[in-house]
């Protein structure tokens, strides 16, 4: 009885799909905090970067909507402004811990907590009498993007083929990030960089600039997932809306070794862990409460595989270490 | 480089001052960077409220005035108020309490809120289940219940983290959430639920609750204070006993000491035969129990006595006291005064979102500002782009203080000590 129900929803299209979008959603800031760590600057922040990214996406495509412009151009505004906005409040987390040699954990608790502030408050400011942000209509969405005549291969086409538009974007991303860092010039220096900067800086590498561009990078990925949250998959901001999500791309990217790839897998596996939940839900149909349950899957597969598989894992040497060129 | 011209000056320097003046320094030194952190915070705040300007009929000054007013006499304004604050502050303590022994340790505890969770649902479980038990074996058992499940959450990342390498933030993370869904399920789960359609548990019995303590004072005294405007219960003595436990683990127990040698130099606590591992995972448990007492004291003492779904994984007491612990400096004393701190701003954000139209998330903007001006150190950045004439000049004396507090701050930065005294030179040039 347990085992069909486990096949029946391990085989079910629906759960696959969920578990891609879910995959792809927090494979972006996971890439993100990959890139970030392994300059050798500690990123938690990505939860507050996704965030403020799935503010602004929702703000300024709503803005751009009210002023006129065509739903599209909306659209790819506000998910512009979403890179953006992540960007610069990865770039508060740059300066605090490249600059001023702040403990880089703190930073990222800090971003966390001001961006969870922040939205909320502008919330509040922004649309009359504080009521919240209104649900945006279908074509101020991201769409998805079906591939034509793959879409209609049954199974596969729902799962792979008639995903959101921002799916497709993150997996090229996923296979850039992991080219840019092992297969060229620049990842190597990025690298280096982490591992130990003041090599990296007597080989002529400048390591704060380095940093500084890993981490932003990093917050543009975030805001990029935080505009597929609220535009693409809720289609509306509320406050404190990503609920842990970026946690989620942080443990992702410890359980992936740092490396994009590996991130990828992990992304993957929680990504199923809460695909399987509303499913599993047929395990006990009269127990409606049984979700709840089910959902601590994926946090309980991050643990189980944190003992078991991956054992031990080496952040890069200098990881969190602000770089003190006169030191050593 | 910097050791012998602190050989030479420091024996100069310290008979001339008295006693008393190198204490004021010393608690001055301590105190300085995070009350200049809260002033600039609130200026910071100040900004905010200006360029949103919420309240339109009155010009902005005015709003920022009111806002700060309607802050403070909301927290601290009428007894009531009072009572109402330290009703937060009590949990916060614990939770921070639990924070702070963790970074003592070189250990970041972001799992508060779980194990305040596992603690207070611990907690329900067994007033729930025996009922008919006194108040004076029932009450003891309940807290140590969520003693035990709060220091067995900690418990988890301690021990995943001493024998097998995971880093805590990552797991203490993970149990967090663990812990929220799984309390929605016991909360919603047929023998502690309340009858259909409500997602909270029943309420505890009389027998299983804490006493406000106007409420002992009446019984005392024969007054007649209202326990619904003085609601604050006894749990807040029992956070004040917490810290004195807190300061004499760390200052006056062995155990305390071997935990700040982990924190500040693990290589050398190794090296000197302290036991690292097992003192990690029991670092963590007594994390957990500090932080489950958070949720089981706030449960049993406050009105309502019921657990509600989904209400864990929105309290920020856990969140906030990593804010706490760090604007203490992880003392006992700076807990207490932090805690006041935050838990004020956090009552007073309900008075001011009501009277001053100033939404109460503005309180979480001025805490991260904190959290960001005491992690960067920015202060000797900041004095070195002053020009010469303006930079305030330090007694050399003061720099064993300055590394001191640099490192209890940051336990896991292991180069902070080298950071400082490679900064510190700056600063005596100019001498």
């Amino acid at each position: 009885m347990f085992f069909q129900i486990l096949l029946r929803a391990l085989t079910s299209q629906n759960t696959w799909h969920t578990a891609l979008e879910f995959a792809a959603l927090i494979l972006l800031p996971a890439i993100g905090g990959v890139i970030s760590e392994r300059s050798g600057v500690v990123n938690i922040a990505m939860e507050g970067l996704m965030l403020v990214g799935a503010f602004a996406s929702v703000i300024v495509t709503l803005a751009m909507h009210s002023i006129g412009a065509s739903d599209p151009l909306s659209v790819i505004v506000g998910v512009l402004a979403a890179i953006l906005a992540g960007g610069l409040m990865a770039l508060i987390h740059a300066g605090v811990s490249i600059n001023f040699k702040a403990n880089q954990v703190v930073s990222g608790v800090a971003i966390n907590i001001i961006a969870l502030g922040l939205t909320s408050y502008l919330v509040f400011v922004l649309t009359p009498a504080g009521q919240g942000v209104p649900s945006l209509s279908d074509t101020l969405r991201l769409p998805v993007f079906p591939w034509g005549p793959l879409a209609n291969i049954p199974w596969l086409g729902y799962v792979l083929f008639q995903q959101n538009v921002i799916f497709y974007v993150a997996i090229l991303i996923l296979i850039g990030a992991q080219f840019l860092l092992f297969g060229t010039n620049i990842g190597l220096r990025i690298r280096a960089v982490g591992e130990h900067p003041q090599a990296a800086d007597t080989a002529g590498v400048n390591v704060r600039l380095l940093r500084y561009l890993c981490v932003v990078s990093s917050g543009l990925l975030s805001g990029l997932a935080g505009a597929y949250l609220a535009l693409g998959e809720a289609g509306i901001f509320n406050p404190n809306m990503t609920a842990g999500r970026g946690y989620i791309a942080l443990a992702a990217v410890i359980f992936g070794k740092y490396t994009p790839l590996g991130a990828a897998v992990a992304c993957l596996i929680f990504g199923l862990g809460g695909g399987l939940a509303l499913p599993l839900q047929d395990l006990n149909p009269n127990n409606s409460n049984l979700v709840s349950l089910l959902s601590t899957l994926p946090y309980l597969l991050v643990l189980i595989a944190l003992v078991g598989v991956v054992g031990r894992t080496t952040p890069p040497a200098a990881d969190g270490i602000p770089y003190d060129p006169g030191s050593e | 480089m910097a050791a012998p011209v602190k050989q030479t000056e420091a024996p100069e320097q310290r008979p001339s001052r008295s006693k008393l003046g190198s204490l004021a320094r010393k608690y001055g030194a301590a105190l300085g960077p995070p009350v200049f952190a809260v002033i600039l915070a609130m200026i910071a705040g100040a900004i905010v409220i200006l360029i949103t300007w919420p309240d339109k009929t009155v010009d902005p000054f005015t709003n920022i005035i009111h806002a700060y007013a309607t802050l403070f006499t909301g927290s601290y304004g009428s007894f009531g108020n009072i009572s109402d604050t330290l009703v937060r502050v009590s949990p916060l303590i614990f939770a921070s309490i639990s924070v702070a022994i963790a970074f003592r340790a070189g250990l970041f505890n972001i799992g508060a809120a779980g194990q305040l969770a596992v603690g207070a649902m611990a907690a329900d479980m067994i007033g729930l289940t025996f009922t008919s038990w006194p108040s004076w074996l029932l009450i003891p058992v309940m807290l140590l219940a969520s003693i035990l499940a709060g220091a067995l959450w900690g418990g988890i990342a301690g021990f995943l983290k001493a024998y097998r390498g995971a880093h805590e933030v990552i797991s203490t993370i993970m149990l967090n959430w663990i812990a929220f869904y799984g309390t929605d399920y016991l909360i919603n789960s047929p023998p502690f639920a309340a009858p259909l359609g409500i997602t909270q548990t029943i309420a505890l019995p009389p027998n299983a609750t804490l006493p406000p303590i106007a409420g002992v004072i009446n019984q005392i005294f024969g007054t007649q204070l209202d326990t619904f405007t003085y609601k604050v219960d006894i749990s807040i003595f029992f956070a004040l006993i917490a810290l004195v436990i807190y300061w004499f683990i760390i200052s006056r127990m062995t155990f305390g000491y071997e935990l700040r040698v982990i924190g500040q130099n693990p290589k050398a606590a190794k090296y000197a035969g302290i036991p690292t591992k097992r003192n990690t995972f029991l670092v963590m448990a007594i994390a957990g129990g500090f932080a489950g007492l958070a949720g089981s004291t706030n449960l049993m003492g406050q009105p309502g006595y019921n657990l509600t779904a989904t209400a864990f994984s929105i309290l920020p007491t856990g969140f906030d006291a990593i804010a706490v612990a760090l604007i203490g400096q992880t003392t006992a004393i700076g807990i207490l005064l932090a805690s006041l701190l935050i838990g004020g701003l956090r009552s007073g954000s309900t008075a001011m979102q009501a009277i001053a139209h100033v939404d109460p998330n503005l309180v979480l903007i001025i805490e991260a500002l904190v959290l960001f001006f005491i992690a960067a150190q920015f202060l000797p950045v900041l004095r070195r782009a002053l020009p010469a004439w303006l930079r305030p000049r330090f007694v050399p004396t003061l720099q064993a203080t300055v590394i001191d507090r640099t490192i209890v701050a940051q336990p896991e930065n292991g180069k902070g000590d080298a950071q400082n005294v490679a900064e510190i030179p700056d600063i005596e040039k100019e001498e």
